[in-house]
């Protein structure tokens, strides 16, 4: 008997059937499944997904750190007892917001908005943030400022296949998400793919052979290549005038702050050659429908997000598909490709600092009173904003910061930037307790770890990239001892004595989330765990039914209107200023960071797979001949790279494939093979995102232990 | 609070204003713009665009932020600064107190002395104009309407773009040059001579080492040029493009230290007033003035920071070396591709520490010259040259280490261009990867087929490749129809099984 669900790890949650490979066993033989964005296909990840089930190292018993410093099994009673005590205690000498929590993208619907509410209900704390702030925050905020509603792709990935051209900005789609390049393959044959990123990455490959075009901007100038789009668009008479006429404001202010980026200045600032940065221009215009083309796509990842200016990138991008009148029209829009499983539900229910369920602003008094209500609880008990996730964990264990942490579904110590500083600050803590199914490097500094179950291993829901809410569905059972977070934090709940409902029913918590997002930007009013068992495709907003009418959900947003006051998108002018991190004679070389197409994020799950480990075992530095030359680098070298921040060591894979001026690393990896010891931590003045894919650093052989016998 | 004048609204004036409410936080500031024209800032370098017409004149405007800190006075021209007062007087006898002001009142067209021009300073026979404003661009505009030739005097960057924006409009064009070479102090003679090449294509003429000896009228307008050699172009438009000069007057009249520009230190502060700075095309700095709009705003960047770090008490910002260079010229001209930076151009010193490489290929319009020294690229000259110039110009502006051998600089770039992948699947040895998505190499897959595998699906079913992105689907299709193929040719046949019953042997 197999069981119809979705894959563990990213946003595009390829359909996938599982069979448990014997009555009663933990592991499942796991089958691509037919679903309209992977087409029955699954990537060597998904494939091999059901090896994380039976992981040699899984934790499968409540461990406490004891007085040796080791972690010891203990029974959930005791751990649960000590937790709940330790956070009382501290929660009454430093009050609410000494104890803190991060979430991840990783939870499901149900796990994210009931993680929102443990945090402000049961702790009272206004810290809480998540991982979705390295990932998702710069393309959400862009898209709430412009378009007042940020759903990934507001449009079903298929649609892209009926495009003449699309513009995809800082995603390795190749490698991070395969089966959706499939979508891709039409306008491939039209000559319209055009991919912007520093290095000839898989996806930047697949423009080489037919008529599509790369470019190779320098690292952190992707918003300038995005004015310079934008500026030929206008002083070519290109764009929709129609549609900036009666569907946008601000064209005024944006015209104007594109008049300095002619193509000769934007090819000084990018790199990329006047003559192209034309032809994208004019390749975008041709498909776009006011110039009689089938349409075209803007599309965003974290390359170009995860920038101390990716708010303002993202809003570049915007703004260009405003003027070509793309956005709010079937066949053409912008999009952000979400990265994480849910990486888009993740960021509506609750888990962000600033946010309540329903993508509601947590400073916003109706938003509030409406919450409470479903929560039960006084609005004036709720707490107000808090730290975005930097700031959060720049903070804990400093005087007046937060002396507890509870992590969710997230392996800080690998995934952050200035990765060492913030294991620094873990240490620091007085209490750390990570739920999680493997010991992760984070586990491994936890004073108590909670196994928690996994995908197959449970049921629930999750809103994949392209806003659709798809159902995540149990088909083994989990190690005896290992438990739900829901089960977690009803117990928890009980003995911290807060009010409310504290339900361990995927379904019963989903239908709360339900009622809690009605009225909200991310309504998921009329959706539930049963309609979605009838296989049909909801996508959200879709508010519960009004006199009996059951809303159909909503595949494309903003084709009639915009979800702001006047109901028009509008036209934001940016600046461009560069990264954070300027080359410096010490360090000449500019670091990108991304993944590869066997490791998911910190890798605690694909490097417990054998067959990713056989295929890619370690971390290595891309480097361009013409610069390992001059170092003396060689294939295979290991090679050092240092910032302010910290060094780490890697294997050299010399390529032509990257700038001569920059270097690539992948970030799956911990210890001194870890690249996040060093990037850089500033971040987005607006979203809160750090500056992950670009930094500085200095680049040299790494010489092994020369000792003198 | 500090008050702040700027005289000029101009492309550096203007910057400098966004610049500093960016980087004003702590709200300091109050500024006040007096500008000359009666318009809102525009962007000068596409004037020539606006003349090629692939600009209108409305898409040049610049921001001007709207701020309570700004009050601009458009259309208001500074007549006298009483340094005494700290005042600046307007035309209007408006008058306005500074803390600090910042001159940015820019260059005007250099006028040269011609018989046939008139007097100094008077008005120019009808069909004559200069390249510097909005009402310059109209005017020239007006004026193509019904002068069928044209003379553009001066072959720098300005001449040429406009020469070949004049082209574009089916005007016959003579560039007048007397310089040996065109754009000399960014061209040697045989990068000219590329570029004139190139002019020839275009059918614009060109008249290089030749200068204007008199500007023939009649009736008050250009009829022609006559030139030294003796010759004689008829024209009834004639455009200056001579170089220009920077509007000095209002400081020297202040008896502030006045050369060819506005005298200032490395601070940008005037060097015998600290409370007054000049940017952009009326200043000279110490290392001296390009006229290049980037110096300006690069200016107008270190100014502002240094200006609001110092009002916050902060240290003053380190000028390290890694501030982006700014001499590179770009022509912005159809079918004249031209980029230089740093060591170019004619009148180049000697320098034994230089390693210079150059290939030159004329007929087919490209020329490309590196300089390398000290493990950074300090010069190129690039004609014709596409994504090349481009990177080139990232290695130069960032000062990119490069190996000493320019030789490494230019051949892998100039050679990638021309690169192909060998992307048949058939050439492919058995460890290569087919199938990404799920590392399938062609050994695997060969394999497969030689077990059995006829077709995508059955492939697929043995190895997984075809079932991430697809994107190897015409590789592995490629694959079969090679095993298919072998099985018709008689000797492979034989290898073939022998193939599978090795197989079979090792696998069991």
């Amino acid at each position: 008997m197999s069981t119809a669900t979705h894959c563990p790890y990213c946003a595009l949650q390829c359909a996938q059937s599982l069979t448990p490979s014997a009555p009663g066993g933990r592991g499942v033989q796991v089958e691509g499944r037919d679903f309209p964005t992977n087409r029955g296909g699954l990537c060597q990840k998904g494939w091999t997904s059901g090896a994380v089930l039976t992981a040699a190292d899984r934790l499968t018993a409540p461990l406490m750190r004891s007085d040796d410093g080791e972690l010891h099994p203990v029974t959930w009673e005791v751990a649960l007892d000590h937790v709940a005590a330790r956070l009382a205690e501290i929660r009454a000498e430093s009050g609410a917001d000494a104890v803190a929590v991060f979430g991840g993208g990783g939870l499901t619907n149900e796990k994210a908005y009931q993680l929102g509410k443990f945090a402000r209900v049961a702790l009272g704390t206004a810290n809480i943030d998540y991982n979705g702030r390295f990932c998702m925050s710069s393309a959400a905020a862009a898209a709430n400022r412009s378009l007042g509603l940020d759903r990934g792709l507001p449009f079903p990935l298929t649609d892209l296949a009926g495009a003449d051209a699309v513009l995809l900005l800082g995603s390795n789609l190749s490698e991070t998400m395969p089966p959706a390049v499939a979508h891709l393959a039409d306008v491939r044959e039209r000559g319209g793919l055009i991919v912007v990123d520093p290095r000839r990455s898989a996806t930047a490959e697949l423009t080489v052979d037919r008529a599509g075009l790369h470019l190779q901007p320098v690292p952190g100038t992707d918003l300038a290549v995005l004015l310079t789009l934008l500026h030929v668009v206008i002083a070519e008479g290109l764009a929709d005038t129609a549609y900036v006429q009666e569907r946008t404001t601000g064209w005024e202010a944006v015209t104007r702050s594109v008049a300095a980026w002619w193509p000769e200045r934007g090819e000084q600032v990018t790199g990329v050659a006047a003559g192209t940065l034309r032809r994208v221009a004019r390749r975008l215009a041709a498909a776009s429908p006011s110039r009689g083309g089938r349409g075209a796509y803007v599309l965003t990842g974290r390359g170009v997000e995860q920038s101390s200016q990716g708010t303002d990138t993202v809003t570049a991008a915007i703004n260009l598909a405003l003027a070509l009148g793309l956005v709010g029209r079937e066949g053409s829009g912008y999009g952000a490709v979400t990265g994480q499983g849910n990486g888009q539900g993740g960021r509506e229910h609750g888990q962000k600092s600033d946010q309540l369920p329903g993508y509601r602003m947590i400073d916003d008094p109706a938003a509030r009173a409406q919450v409470a209500a479903v929560w039960g609880v006084d609005p004036v008990s709720l707490p107000g904003k808090g730290k975005p996730a930097v700031q959060l964990l720049a903070s804990l264990g400093t005087p007046g910061g937060p002396r507890a942490l509870l992590v969710h579904g997230s392996n800080l110590v690998v995934s952050a930037p200035d990765a060492t500083a913030v294991e620094e600050r873990l240490r620091s803590l007085d209490l750390l307790v990570v739920c999680d199914v493997v010991p992760s490097e984070t586990v491994l500094l936890a004073d108590v770890v909670l196994p928690v179950t996994q995908w197959a291993e449970e049921e629930g829901t999750m809103t994949s990239l392209e806003g659709r809410v798809i159902r995540r569905r149990k088909a083994v059972d989990p190690p005896e001892e290992v438990r739900s977070e829901l089960w977690i934090w009803s117990e928890l709940a009980q003995r911290l004595g807060a009010s409310g409902v504290w339900s361990t029913e995927p379904a019963t918590v989903f239908d709360e989330l339900a009622l809690a997002s009605a009225g909200g930007r991310a309504d998921y009013g009329g959706v539930s765990h049963a309609r979605l068992d009838t296989g049909e495709a909801v996508y959200w907003p879709c508010p519960a039914p009004v006199d009996g009418t059951i809303h159909p959900g909503t595949p494309r947003p903003f084709l009639d209107t915009f979800p702001t006051v006047d109901g028009l998108a509008r036209f934001v002018p940016v600046r461009h200023r560069g990264p954070a991190e300027a080359l410096h004679p010490a360090t000449q070389v500019h670091l990108v960071t991304g993944r590869v197409l066997q490791h998911y994020q910190s890798g605690a799950q694909t490097r417990r797979v054998a067959e990713l480990v056989a295929a890619q075992p370690e971390p290595f530095v891309e480097i361009h001949p013409l610069l390992a030359r001059r170092l003396g680098v060689e294939d295979g070298m290991p090679v050092r790279l240092t910032s302010a921040r910290g060094d780490v060591v890697a294997r050299a894979r010399l390529t032509q494939d990257i700038r001569p001026d920059t270097v690539f690393m992948p970030f799956h990896w911990s210890g001194a093979g870890s690249v996040n010891r060093v990037t850089n931590d500033a971040t987005d003045p607006v979203s809160g995102m750090p500056e992950f894919k670009v930094c500085a650093v200095e680049l040299a052989p790494a010489v092994q232990g020369r000792s003198v016998a | 609070m500090t008050r702040l004048v700027v005289v000029g609204h101009g492309m550096v004036g203007s910057r400098f204003v966004e610049d500093l409410l960016d980087r004003d936080v702590a709200q300091r500031y109050r500024i006040t713009v007096l500008g000359a024209e009666d318009c809102e800032p525009y962007n000068r370098v596409l004037l020539s665009e606006v003349l090629a017409g692939s600009h209108s004149l409305g898409s040049i405007f610049l921001p001007t932020p709207d701020d309570p800190r700004l009050l601009v006075h458009q259309g208001m021209t500074a007549r006298a600064i009483d340094r005494q007062d700290r005042v600046v007087v307007a035309d209007d006898g408006s008058r306005h107190r500074y803390d600090q002001l910042v001159l940015a009142t820019g260059a005007s067209a250099r006028i040269p002395g011609l018989p046939g021009l008139g007097p100094e300073g008077g008005d120019l026979p009808r069909g004559v104009h200069a390249l510097r404003t909005v009402d310059d661009a109209r005017a020239l505009l007006a004026a193509t309407l019904n002068s069928p030739r044209a003379v553009v005097l001066g072959a720098g960057v300005l001449g040429l773009e406009a020469a070949a924006a004049l082209v574009g409009r089916g005007i016959d064009v003579t560039v007048v040059h007397p310089a040996p070479a065109l754009m000399e102090r960014q061209l040697d003679g045989t990068a000219s001579t590329v570029v004139t090449r190139a002019m020839d294509d275009l059918g614009m003429h060109h008249r290089v080492g030749v200068g204007a000896a008199a500007v023939l009228t009649r009736d008050g307008a250009v009829i022609g040029v006559r030139l030294t050699d003796g010759s004689v172009i008829e024209a009834g438009l004639l455009l200056l493009s001579t170089g220009t000069v920077a509007n000095t007057s209002l400081a020297a009249a202040a008896a502030l230290p006045v050369d060819r520009g506005i005298v200032v230190g490395h601070d940008l502060a005037c060097v015998t007033d600290p409370r007054i700075f000049a940017i952009g095309d009326c200043a000279q700095p110490p290392s001296g003035a390009t006229g290049l709009v980037a110096q300006g705003w690069d200016q107008a960047r270190q100014l502002a920071t240094a200006l609001t770090a110092a009002a916050l008490r902060l240290p003053p910002p380190r000028r390290d070396s890694a501030e982006p260079m700014t001499d590179v010229v770009r022509l912005k001209a159809r079918g004249l591709d031209v980029v230089t930076m740093g060591v170019c151009g004619s009148a180049r010193d000697k320098d034994p520490t230089h390693r210079t490489l150059r290939l030159s290929d004329p007929d087919a319009g490209r020329h490309v010259e590196v300089v390398v020294a000290g493990g950074v690229l300090v010069g190129a000259t690039c004609i014709g040259a596409g994504q090349v110039a481009a990177d080139l110009v990232s290695a130069y502006t960032r000062r990119i280490p490069v190996p000493d051998d320019p030789a490494y600089v230019l051949l892998p770039a100039l050679a990638a261009g021309a690169a192909l992948h060998g992307s048949d699947p058939l050439n492919l040895p058995p460890e290569a990867t087919v199938c990404r998505c799920n590392g399938v190499s062609r050994g695997v897959i060969d394999d497969a087929v030689a077990a059995g595998a006829t077709s995508v699906d059955a492939v697929a079913a043995a190895t997984r490749a075809t079932t991430g992105c697809g994107s190897c689907r015409d590789d592995v299709c490629a694959l079969l129809a090679s095993r298919a193929t072998d099985e018709v040719r008689e000797p492979l046949v034989t290898a073939g099984k022998h193939t599978i019953h090795d197989h079979e042997t090792a696998g069991s």
